[in-house]
């Protein structure tokens, strides 16, 4: 039947600005998908169907065929600069996914298969994934929660966050926090150059931990029966512990310190050259982390950013608001700080595609070498 | 100087035959005995340079006199002709050439070399592990060949990413050259560190998976 359908089935969604086609696969089919601009957004149900919808614009096209046990999507443009196109995609739980996109943010929720996704500028942000899950993004974070298996996730310029997330964890970025938590695997490699790195979880016999940064402090959380040696290295920062650590003999110095805790089966790297190093017991990492998760709100929603938590996004009608009102462009420069990003995604959202268009008319005959297509 | 019922053991120690009770036990003292810490530092060294000797045929075989002289029922072990004993822990540069090599091995040659479409199970697990102790690969001081012949592939291949992109992984290869020329100056002044070694031969690496990253990524759009 799927050889059947891999000769027939070539779809293209176009030319209405949005399309949707449901086709049934077999067990073990797979999905890849190419756009290079707009979303890919992935769900998993419990049926044994795909279910495509694009959102396509007027000149977007995209394309759905079966390659041998692959379904594929690609998108493309029927004229000029490629287009933006959003992709809303449901498949069987179990599908496994390739995604890949250039100007694109992936979405994946409820798949419980292996994930590869990666783009060049755009967030990755998965929910679920189970065998080999890889992940990668040049200029936007990453995030996933709730996978196992063999993880793998990068990105270059931004943060990556992992949340309850088990097996073989790897994971790096330049710019960028990592943060940790939930993990229960015993073998974890995360590094940064700029950027925090914390972890949350477990420390399992006989595991291998291993945490850098450059750039930031290095924050771990040690469970009270952990076997592990650790080894924990600074050039200009300090180590420090919250609780009593047995310091093992060797040439230690002030930057440079063994402990070994219980047997010390478990073995773990802390490093970081200009940060501090921080073990800290499993509660006492969750209540510093809720309270720095409830600053990071407050911080949102304080959006007259006077830290009087007023919840509110009406700032110049608080009786609470603090700054000065005489000073305008304080006022003109903290008002256009809480509303640009919000203001800016919706008016790009509604007119790019309208003006991007119309001025690429405009100015390409004149511009036609140095014209760079450049939208999100 | 005096001794304690630690001092005779320590050699044991350092060739790992003490139970561990009794690792324990003289590890709990050495944290509190500094002469027996000078002592184990001064085993160390003598292991270290031991081991840099080439073995040569005695003149004529001790073995019949020294048997003759131990006493009875406590016949040490004796190696099969040929088997080295000795144990290796690996100096400072050797940590670092280890490190440097795996970056290497990683690194310009074989990502020209080996580049190729492979499935995920095969990419996975393809960066460059994060250099530990106790590895040993040969240097072969080739890191920054291998970082230039990348970078050479960039210049050509990010005619393929827009200027946004390159802007962003020139930004961040900076970011890391800083990191890098940090680790080296600190290395000026203490070149002994053992983490500062391994510190910039990690960071190294990290070049190298940027810029084969961002290859890939650049050859993939071809």
């Amino acid at each position: 039947m799927f050889a059947t359908l891999a000769a027939a089935m070539l779809v293209a969604l176009a030319p209405q600005r949005q399309s949707d086609t449901t086709f049934a696969v077999p067990a073990g089919a797979s999905l890849s998908v190419n756009n290079f601009g707009g979303g890919i957004t992935v769900h998993g149900w419990a049926e044994n169907r795909v279910k495509v919808h694009g959102e396509t614009g007027r000149r977007g096209r995209v394309e759905v065929s079966i390659v041998g046990s692959t379904v594929v999507i690609k998108t493309g443009s029927r004229e000029g600069a490629p287009s933006v196109i959003d992709l809303d995609i449901t498949v069987p739980q179990s599908m496994a996914l390739n995604l890949s996109g250039t100007y694109a943010d992936i979405t994946v929720d409820g798949v419980q298969g292996a994930i590869s996704a990666e783009t060049v500028n755009g967030e990755v942000d998965v929910r679920g994934g189970k065998g080999i899950v890889t992940l990668h993004s040049i200029q936007g974070s990453v995030t996933l929660a709730d996978a196992s298996g063999r993880i793998e996730v990068n990105s270059v310029n931004e943060a990556i966050e992992l949340t309850n997330v088990s097996g073989e964890i790897k994971v790096e970025t330049t710019n960028g926090e990592v943060t940790l938590t939930g993990i229960q695997s015993s073998s974890v490699d995360a590094g940064t150059i700029n950027g925090d790195v914390l972890y949350e979880g477990t420390v399992t016999d006989g595991g291998s931990y291993s945490f850098g940064s450059h750039n930031g402090d290095i924050t771990v959380s040690i469970p009270e029966r952990a076997n592990v040696t650790i080894t924990a290295a600074t050039a200009n920062g300090d180590i420090d512990s919250s609780f009593p650590l047995p310091m093992q003999p060797g040439p230690a110095g002030k930057h440079r310190k063994t402990f070994k805790i219980g047997s010390g089966s478990a073995r773990m790297e802390l490093e970081s050259f200009q940060g501090d190093i921080e073990m800290r017991r499993p509660q006492e990492m969750r209540d510093r982390m809720e309270d720095r998760k409830r600053k990071h709100n407050e911080h949102d929603n304080d959006f007259d950013n006077d830290n009087d938590n007023d919840n509110d996004h009406d700032a110049d009608s608080d009786t609470s608001f603090s700054f000065d009102l005489s000073s305008v462009s304080a006022y003109a420069t903290r008002y256009a700080a809480a509303y640009a990003p919000k203001y800016a995604a919706q008016y790009a959202a509604q007119y790019a595609p309208r003006y991007a268009r119309q001025y690429a008319r405009l100015y390409s005959k004149h511009y036609k070498d140095s014209f760079r297509f450049n939208t999100h | 100087m005096k001794n304690d019922q630690w001092t005779n053991r320590l050699s044991e120690y350092i060739d790992g035959e003490l139970d561990s009770s009794e690792r324990a036990g003289l590890e709990a003292h050495l944290a509190t005995c500094g002469q027996c810490f000078a002592t184990l530092a001064d085993l160390r060294e003598v292991v270290a340079r031991a081991k840099s000797l080439e073995d040569r045929e005695p003149t004529k075989d001790l073995w019949a006199g020294i048997r003759a002289g131990l006493t009875q029922g406590s016949e040490p072990r004796r190696h099969a002709p040929g088997v080295s004993s000795r144990r290796f822990t690996f100096s400072v540069p050797q940590l670092m050439a280890a490190s440097i090599a795996l970056v290497f091995l990683s690194g310009g040659g074989a990502w020209l070399a080996l580049r190729s479409s492979q499935s995920p199970e095969q990419r996975f697990g393809e960066t460059t592990p994060r250099p530990r102790v106790g590895q040993l690969v040969t240097w072969t001081g080739h890191t920054d060949a291998a970082i230039a012949d990348l970078q050479t592939a960039l210049t050509q291949n990010e005619k393929r990413l827009d200027t946004a992109t390159v802007r962003i992984v020139r930004e961040n290869l900076a970011i890391i050259d800083r990191a890098i020329s940090d680790a080296r100056v600190a290395l000026q002044k203490d070149p002994g560190n053992a983490y500062l070694n391994l510190h910039l031969a990690n960071t190294m690496r990290r070049k190298v998976e940027l810029l084969r990253r961002v290859n890939d990524m650049a050859a993939a759009r071809s």
